[in-house]
């Protein structure tokens, strides 16, 4: 389906396009001759699978990058956006995938940075104005949330609402969301498409980018869809439906539903009782079994990347006994647990995941060096093939190994952290939260990688927040709740909402 | 698409080495073919030898302190442990007291025991390292001047003072400063701890979830900072054929200057040996173009922080505009 | 508990206090405020003062003001708080060191500049004129050159009184001798290495024009000398320094430093604590007493070689 569709009629009501833009970075074609338009008032979502350069579009659009070829119109007229702070003027706010707020600040000054109310005094704040601003800001988006609090003290769904609002009150007409869901539970999911329906009646007009499908199709008036940086259409959300978006976006039709059979466990690799530790989690039980996915979901603040942190060593546990094959093992930071057999892919690849301006090569062998070493010294040609082997089994798509792992998409990233916990060939594999901000193509691969991981023999343990994830993969599945298992149940017949259940505070 | 495979191993070519430092590289030839315009005999070999061995001293502190930058780290400390470690050859250099290789290792020895101090307090007493160094600056200058009295320490043996001099028309200074950077450039690229030092620097969590032991990598790096300290004092003693409490003032500011111009962020996790050599080489030019030229004292200062800046900034509007290099 | 320290503190304090007093009651106590003890010169005049203040029985304390005016002010205010008898000033700057002076005299207590001047006019001032060191310097190069000739100097750190003395001194020499072409002034702040470095690249600029240097102390002239010496360029250029350190003293007795000027810092130091004691009991004092330079050559240089 390559056609374009467009509706003449509603020329008129076009607030923001971008016309014929192309971009390169350093000879890596980005976006090829792609037209893009955003009408006013309507939430239009933006698919495709990471790298088919969604991100490089509204950057472009939001004033980040400019193009290579091409031009940015608001309302009509032609506008050279040369950085954020110009598409602010003309009303286009971004609010990011990595949101930024100032920590130290309250909530009311992050509101406001940068446009603070003045006092009599030049350069002084008028601090009565910047609260009473602030608080109507938040009203307007229905949002309960202290002006004075601290912005360290929210929690990662009120930080983006306050980005929102912020959008809003420097007047932004235009609003684009980057993967605005992802650290986000289903309620404070909800909570956010109420207020951007509240601002959609208001005349906002949103740029919605996600990888989610029910999604969207919950919030989406239209969807775009752009792959290897090229346009291949655009339909209103009535229009289309999972299978056809999937085609679309992958050039291909993929299966979803369970990924593996349920396997056979064999022996015991990892058990963990009574782990405990003030204000995260108590008394945890749990046991890791060869070839086995063990699936542990859970809501944000439940304790499960704790509990994971705890045995792989990032922040070992008060009390409590872990025992690996069977003898009590002391792990007090990851080379302990490593030397145990224990390989770990942490939540957040960008804080702990991978060294940003390293090369792939480099990144991928950074856990397990000693390999490709004779003594203290690296042997490059046995990294380079030790590098080459895992960028091949986890499907590492970039232009050379020497690239920066920065520069790759967040897919692409991912693989480098797994193709580097996976290097030292660990038995037991914890993974958390391992396909989050990666997109429909690369997410299959991974579940593949996971599920050959258990094929080889591998205990894993698996943490995520997207069940349908959990249900497709795991074999067994605990649920923690507000730092406690809860429950054991079988994810080849409970169902979402079950689980859901479970792991909600009461 | 598997990636391509092993033009890109093992040897980087030098020209994108260079490339990489593309700025600095411009800022050098420029000023060199201006000086060389103004002063011809800038270009004559004496002069240029003169340049390389004055170099030599601030280039050896650079290369050390660029394994502590990398990591995110500084060294505030290396005037100080200039000025005592010359004190301390120099004590035991008195002609006919020592063999020749007491005070140069007793030298780098005492260096190396102040950037261990260095490294301890950064890593189990998580002092920032600009405190702790800033505190060993301090510490050790004091420990110069009770070491030798407050007067420079003098009657050297002939055979120390050689190690300042010329050996078949090239100093021996330069000589140690290319061994040095070699060894440290070698070390950098194929020692493991090398690897981790630009791990830590450029993202300290990954590193340790990786499972490198970040508190021995960090010491590591202000260890050899300190021990090359030691030998840059050693070879100051033998040039000026004395063991001065008072020397070295401000040779740390040059040294991380130099770090900082040819390429390595103060922030860590890149750079290399390769740009430290070339900021130390700009700063050398620059010192001895204003003395051919006979600048004013009171302008070379302000001519020096000019041309600094506006190479550093030259180079980073280059970085910023191509694709930045994978490490 | 936080009361306890307090009173600990207290009495401490006054521990300090009356046990001074209780045992030195009589001595005469006088406050020194030094330059830069890192600087051999300001450490002989500490030794000199501090023997000559033993034999006459009187108590000094002495502080080293690390080259900076406000440290030494500061220490001034501690000696008037302390209510010192008098105090003994070797100013790091002429003008910034004068608030010092100026404090001393409003509260009462007489003060010394020794060595340096200050622009507030002190109680006293024991010293040599600066400016003198130079002209004897330059004249010796004038005489040794007869008259013509290539001369480089090296100066100290810009803006010092020293620096600035000196440099007077040798451009009136230099005005007298028309015969004396001036290449260049720079300054290697009084440091050896920095004068190493410079020397080797004056030996570029000014090849065989040079005939001699004239450095205003002597760590520098030793520095160009070394410079001189590597590049074989010795015997062609007289090198002269000025304060008669003792490596200066062992150059020029092994025929390596052609002169140098004896700064008698023996002779200042023990003038200060004199004309101090004098002021305390209220004797009449000279206001100024200049302690002249002495050109230290081959001849004569084995008298000073303590």
């Amino acid at each position: 389906m390559g056609e374009i569709l467009r509706n003449g009629e509603n020329r008129g009501n076009v607030w923001l396009e971008a016309l014929g833009v192309s971009k390169s970075f350093g000879g890596v074609r980005a976006l090829l001759d792609v037209s893009f338009e955003l009408r006013r008032g309507e939430v239009h979502a933006l698919m495709g699978e990471n790298g088919a350069g969604k991100s490089t579009l509204v950057k472009i659009l939001a004033g980040l990058h400019t193009p290579d070829a091409g031009e940015v119109r608001v309302d009509g007229r032609k506008v050279e956006l040369r950085s954020p702070h110009e598409a602010i003027r003309h009303g286009i706010a971004m609010i990011h995938q990595e949101l930024m707020p100032v920590p130290d600040l309250t909530v009311a000054e992050n509101l406001l940075l940068g446009r603070e109310p003045c006092g009599r005094l030049p350069g002084t704040v008028d601090r009565g104005a910047l609260r009473r601003e602030a608080g109507r800001l938040l009203e307007l988006l229905k949002v309960d949330l202290p002006v004075d609090a601290p912005m360290r003290t929210l929690s990662v769904a009120a930080m983006q609402t306050v980005e929102i609002a912020r959008a809003v009150g420097s007047d932004a007409a235009a609003v684009i969301m980057d993967e605005p869901t992802a650290a986000l539970s289903d309620r404070e999911v909800e909570a956010l498409f109420r207020t951007i329906r509240a601002l959609q009646a208001r005349g906002t007009a949103f740029i919605y980018i996600t990888h989610k499908m029910d999604e969207v199709f919950r919030i989406a008036d239209r969807i775009t869809v752009l792959r290897d940086g090229v346009r291949v259409g655009t339909a209103p959300a009535s229009g289309l439906d999972e299978t056809r978006l999937i085609a679309l976006m992958v050039g291909r039709e993929l299966i979803g539903g369970r990924v593996r059979g349920r396997a056979v466990a064999g022996e015991s690799l990892l058990s963990v009782s009574g782990l405990s530790r003030t204000g995260a989690y108590r008394d945890v039980r749990l046991e890791l079994r060869r070839g086995e996915i063990l699936g542990l979901a859970g809501l944000m603040g439940a304790g499960r990347s704790e509990v994971a942190a705890a045995l792989f060593g990032l922040a070992p546990a008060e009390r409590g006994e872990i025992r690996v094959r069977g003898r009590v093992a002391r792990i007090r930071h990851p080379p302990d647990a490593m030397g145990l057999g224990i390989g770990m892919v942490t939540e957040d690849r960008r804080a702990d995941g991978f060294v940003p301006l390293m090369s792939v090569r480099h990144n991928i062998t950074l856990a397990s060096l000693e390999r490709c070493c004779r003594g203290p010294v690296i042997r490059h040609a046995a990294e380079a093939e030790a590098a080459a082997l895992a960028i091949a089994r986890t499907g590492i798509r970039a232009s050379d190994d020497g690239q920066a792992v920065v520069q790759l998409s967040g897919g692409n990233q991912q693989k480098v952290v797994f193709a580097r916990a996976l290097m030292s060939d660990p038995e037991i594999v914890i993974l958390d939260e391992p396909t989050r901000g990666i997109d429909v193509g690369a997410k299959a691969e991974v579940h593949a990688l996971v599920a050959g991981l258990a094929d080889q023999g591998k205990a894993v343990l698996l943490i995520s927040s997207e069940l349908a994830e959990l249900l497709a993969l795991s074999d067994r599945l605990l649920v923690m709740r507000q730092g406690e298992v809860v429950a054991e149940l079988d994810p080849l017949t409970v169902s979402q909402e079950e689980v859901l259940k479970h792991a909600m505070p009461i | 698409m598997p990636c391509r495979s092993d033009k890109h191993s093992a040897r980087v070519p030098k020209l994108e080495l260079f490339a990489g430092r593309l700025g600095i590289v411009v800022a050098l030839l420029a000023l060199a073919a201006v000086l060389a315009a103004l002063k011809p005999n800038f270009l004559s070999a004496a002069n240029l030898t003169n340049v390389v061995r004055q170099v030599s001293i601030n280039g050896i502190l650079a290369v050390g302190v660029t394994a502590v930058l990398l990591t995110g780290g500084v060294d505030l400390s290396l005037g100080a442990l200039v000025a005592l470690t010359g004190v301390v050859a120099a004590h035991l250099a008195h002609p006919g007291a020592y063999p020749l290789l007491v005070p140069i290792a007793a030298g780098i020895l005492a260096g190396a025991a102040c950037g261990a101090v260095n490294g301890a307090v950064v890593t189990r007493c998580g002092v920032p390292s600009f405190i702790a160094t800033l505190g060993m600056m301090t510490a050790a200058r004091g420990l110069a001047l009770v070491l030798s009295d407050g007067r420079p320490v003098s009657n050297m043996s002939p055979a120390l003072t050689r190690l300042a001099g010329d050996v078949a028309g090239i100093p021996v200074p330069a000589l140690i400063l290319a061994a040095v950077a070699a060894a440290v450039a070698w070390m950098l690229r194929n020692l493991r701890l090398g690897r981790y030092l630009y791990a830590v620097g450029g993202n300290e969590q990954a590193a340790r979830a990786a499972g490198i032991r970040v508190q021995g990598v960090k010491f590591a790096a202000y260890l050899l900072c300190g021990a090359l300290a030691g030998l840059a004092g050693v070879v100051l003693a033998a040039r000026i054929t004395t063991g001065q409490p008072n020397a070295g003032v401000a040779y740390e500011l040059d040294a991380i200057a130099a770090v900082v111009i040819g390429g390595t962020r103060l922030s860590g996790g890149v750079g290399g040996v390769g740009g430290t050599l070339l900021g130390v080489l700009l700063m050398g030019v620059i010192g001895n173009g204003l003395d051919l030229l006979n600048v004013p004292s009171y302008y070379q200062q302000i001519v020096k922080g000019v041309i600094i800046i506006g190479a550093v900034w030259f180079d980073r509007c280059h970085q910023a505009s191509g694709k930045e290099r994978g490490v | 508990m936080k009361r306890a320290c307090v009173l600990l503190l207290a009495v401490l304090c006054g521990c300090g206090r009356s046990g001074d007093q209780g045992a030195r009651d009589a001595r005469p106590v006088i406050g020194v405020s030094l330059l830069n003890l890192s600087n051999e010169f300001v450490v002989t005049l500490r030794e000199a003062m501090a023997s000559h203040a033993k034999e006459l029985n009187v108590r000094l304390i002495v502080n080293d003001a690390q080259r900076s005016p406000e440290r030494q002010v500061q220490q001034v205010e501690t000696f008037i708080a302390q209510r010192v008898n008098a105090i003994v000033l070797n100013p790091c700057e002429v003008e910034a060191s004068s608030p010092a002076v100026q404090k001393a005299l409003a509260a009462g207590i007489p003060i010394v500049n020794v060595n340096s001047e200050t622009k507030a006019v002190p109680s006293a001032f024991v010293g040599s004129r600066d400016e003198e060191s130079a002209r004897l310097g330059m004249a010796y190069i004038a005489d040794r050159l007869k008259g013509r000739g290539g001369v480089l100097i090296m100066e100290g750190y810009m803006g010092q009184a020293a620096q600035i003395k000196r440099g007077e001194g040798a451009r009136e020499v230099l005005a007298k001798n028309p015969g004396l072409r001036l290449l260049a002034a720079q300054t290697a702040e009084w440091d050896r290495a920095k004068a190493v470095t410079l020397m080797e690249n004056w030996l570029q600029a000014y090849g065989s024009s040079i005939q001699a240097v004239f450095a205003q102390n002597d760590e520098m002239a030793m520095g160009a000398l070394l410079a001189l010496e590597r590049a074989g360029r010795k015997k062609d250029v007289v090198v002269v320094g000025v304060d008669a350190i003792a490596d200066a003293l062992q150059a020029v007795r092994d025929g390596r430093l052609d002169a140098t000027v004896f700064q008698d810092g023996l002779g200042q130091g023990r003038g200060a604590i004199d004309a101090a004691l004098r002021l305390i009991r209220k004797e009449p004092v000279e206001k100024a007493t200049f302690i002249p330079f002495r050109l230290v050559t081959q001849e004569n240089v084995a008298s000073f070689i303590r």
